[in-house]
């Protein structure tokens, strides 16, 4: 379709209520997702919990393949289907439902700026973390990837994943670093956000924004997943008010909300903050 | 005693093992009568040399089975038979250019005076022949480039390889055809292949890297070829627009099936057969020998022509089939069953009957359609003896359904769903024939007992394509 073709479609479907029946879909949980596509989806499901937005969560094996842009999570709404934080946030604003309208336009600036630095710094650690070490990704990455596909496909298919995120690293220029050095820019964003952060209960004072969706979703992901050392967890872990702060979403969003026992936790790991 | 002359047979175009001999084409020479034909006719000959001029890479083991026959001819008329079916036999191995035959008294120490020696003088083809084509199609151009090695270890072996690169798709395919010495019937290959396929009827587009091995071989008068076939397939939306149900369709599976297929074909020809059947059977199994898909598959194709007066060939065919998923996943979209079209059913589009989301054609589980034709020569005959044999009208009445059975129930209920809203179409046409494989058709249809959901094409319609209904 056109872009103008695209953009009247929108109009419209903005003008339709939000369903019941509104669906987000991520990879297996139990034995296919990981740290980074658990993050984005846990920061897509806080986010439509705090605009008050019901939303059921399906597993699929092939939940990446069947988003339009390739990435996870991504929401079926209606008739549209959208994937990422950013273009879910653009959505629900045009449906009505926004976090950010009563920040002013500094605010709005700073707000997208630090939630590009997450995007740019902590996701990407996670992504490095994953694929480019190669002890995590032998011993879990690409076994979790593959684990829906038989012989020979998984080992092409997770290979094939690994070489892509290994280019983008080139790309952007973090393939010279070690993981030391990528724990370490990990220990800045933390400290960039838990400045920002201070005493306030979120990161614009009394009301939360899809900046505290997007944090909340990396950092607890984090802290609860466990990977082949604790050294991730540990460096978020000396920000003390960025766990009173994680611990204060879990429980305004999801003890309360927590009907089907939905627990938000991911794989074999601790379902509570230490 | 005169040396005896037999004039060579013309020689026929060069034709592969791929498409058969036309029977009504073909034209045995005359041998030159002198004037004691008569006597030479009634003598006994013994046939002693047999030689094979122009050998080049050919390994002899090969073509001694080709020739053997000749041995046993006794008299000339039955040698010149016999060399007749030898050079056929030599011909569709498909590793010479052309063949001769020269048959000639016997010479040398131990030469009879009734014997005789046959020539096969051939010309190999070269190792090595190329193609190169561009294409330009539905907003895409490709360069297309070919390669062919006839007899490349000398005992007709062929390869092939094709390469397309296009501005969209890339696509490959290599073959490797190996016959079995002196039984050319039984021969198997092994194919190497990527293809890329748009379905924009489903708004689905499918790529399928693969490799599968066959064996066929002939018992009785049919004709059986098993095959073992491992394909990774790659599903994705066609557009932004596709329905949630193709949505949920895309990703990468892997199949691994063993197939079966039996054909007996008595018809004179593949493309408007003037008489003859044509059965075919075919059944796969996948799931059993690894891969993500696990299924039952069964069709068939039934086709049974006559001719009646007045040069009008009255032709019907039925085609069928079944797909029972096994195990708890529901079937694949690229494995299921579709109809309609100027192939199939004619008077509704391009395989757009049946279940259906949002306007993208799912396919079916089972399916049955039938066809009857009458194929006339054109009205008052024009181009006759030349260009106009090739054309034909035809009127024709179609019929079939397509649908998703519940397995749990008894054949009694499947043959109740296959048999309610059925679509039926009827109308007439030219037909124009090309080569011995492909034909065109332009119809005037009229589609009846439509469903919603389905989409028509009334009126005149267009039809390229190998197999019709």
């Amino acid at each position: 379709m056109s872009l103008a073709a695209e953009a009247f479609v929108s109009q419209i479907a903005a003008a339709e209520p939000w369903p019941e029946n509104a669906t987000l879909y991520q990879p297996l949980k139990e034995d296919q997702i990981l740290l980074s596509d658990s993050a984005s989806s846990l920061a897509v499901q806080t986010f439509l919990r705090m605009c008050g937005l019901p939303v059921q969560v399906s597993c699929r094996a092939n939940a990446e393949y069947m988003s339009p842009s390739g990435k996870v999570p991504f929401i079926h709404v209606g008739n549209q289907v959208v994937s990422e934080l950013g273009p879910i946030v653009q959505f629900t604003k045009a449906k009505g439902h926004s976090l950010s309208d009563g920040l002013d336009d500094v605010q709005r600036a700073e707000m997208k700026a630090y939630m590009e630095l997450v995007n740019n710094m902590l996701l990407t650690a996670e992504l490095y973390i994953q694929w480019c070490d190669d002890f995590t990704a032998t011993e879990i990455s690409r076994p979790r990837y593959s684990s829906p596909y038989s012989w020979p496909l998984n080992h092409i298919l997770a290979y094939q994943k690994q070489w892509e995120i290994r280019r983008k690293m080139t790309a952007i220029g973090w393939s010279g670093k070690n993981l030391e050095q990528v724990y370490e820019d990990v220990s800045q964003c933390c400290q960039a956000l838990s400045q920002r952060l201070g005493t306030q209960p979120y990161f614009f004072n009394k009301q939360p924004t899809e900046l505290d969706a997007l944090v909340f979703g990396h950092l607890f992901t984090i802290l609860t997943t466990q990977l082949t050392s604790d050294e991730l967890a540990e460096k978020v872990k000396s920000y003390t008010n960025l766990l009173s702060f994680c611990h204060r979403i879990e429980q305004t969003y999801f003890k309360e909300h927590d009907r089907e026992g939905q627990s938000v936790s991911s794989r074999h790991s601790k379902s509570s903050l230490p | 005693m005169g040396t005896v002359h037999a004039r060579s047979l013309e020689p026929l175009p060069m034709q592969g093992p791929e498409l058969g001999v036309q029977a009504d084409d073909m034209d045995l020479g005359e041998p030159e009568h002198e004037e004691k034909q008569e006597v030479l006719e009634n003598k006994d000959v013994v046939v002693q040399h047999v030689h094979i001029d122009g050998l080049g890479r050919t390994k002899e083991d090969l073509l001694t089975y080709e020739i053997a026959d000749v041995f046993r001819a006794k008299n000339l008329i039955d040698v010149m038979k016999k060399s007749h079916e030898a050079r056929q036999r030599l011909l569709r191995l498909g590793i010479f250019r052309h063949v001769e035959v020269v048959i000639d008294t016997a010479e040398g120490t131990d030469a009879l005076p009734n014997g005789l020696d046959v020539t096969f003088e051939v010309k190999e083809l070269r190792r090595m022949t190329g193609s190169y084509n561009t294409m330009v199609g539905n907003n895409e151009g490709s360069m297309v480039l070919g390669l062919k090695l006839p007899n490349v270890f000398g005992r007709a072996e062929k390869l092939t390889f094709q390469f397309s690169y296009g501005t969209k798709e890339t696509s490959y395919g290599l073959s490797f055809f190996k016959p079995q010495p002196g039984h050319f019937e039984r021969n198997f290959s092994v194919n190497l292949y990527k293809v890329t396929g748009q379905f924009p009827w489903s708004s689905l587009r499918e790529t399928d890297r693969g490799v599968s091995t066959e064996f066929s071989f002939p018992i009785w008068r049919t004709n059986h070829t098993l095959k073992w076939e491992g394909v990774w397939r790659e599903l994705g939306c066609l557009a932004r627009t596709a329905s949630f149900t193709v949505r949920e369709e895309s990703g990468h599976s892997l199949k691994s099936s063993l197939s079966h297929a039996m054909v007996i074909d008595t018809r004179n020809s593949t493309i408007l057969p003037r008489r003859g059947a044509l059965l075919k059977i075919n059944q796969e199994l996948a799931g059993y020998t690894g891969g993500d898909v696990s299924f039952l598959k069964e069709d068939f194709e039934i086709q049974l022509n006559k001719t009646l007066f007045w040069d009008s060939v009255l032709s019907t065919s039925l085609w069928g089939g079944m797909l029972l998923p096994l195990g708890d996943k529901p079937s694949c979209i690229a494995d299921r069953f579709y109809l309609g079209g100027p192939t199939s059913v004619r008077g509704f589009s391009m395989y757009s009957i049946g279940p259906q989301s949002e306007g993208d054609y799912l396919g079916g589980e089972a399916y049955w359609a039938g066809g009857l034709h009458l194929y006339t020569p054109l009205p008052f005959r024009p181009g006759r003896g030349g260009f106009g044999d090739l054309f034909r009208t035809h009127f024709f009445l179609n019929a079939g359904n397509l649908c998703n059975l519940n397995y749990g129930e008894g054949p009694r209920a499947h043959l109740s769903k296959l048999a309610e809203c059925i679509r039926w179409s009827y109308g007439a046409g030219i037909v124009l024939r090309l080569g011995n494989i492909a034909r065109l058709e332009l119809n005037y249809c009229i589609p009846m007992g439509v469903q919603s959901g389905d989409r028509i094409c009334d009126g005149v319609q267009f039809g390229a394509g190998i197999r019709f209904l």
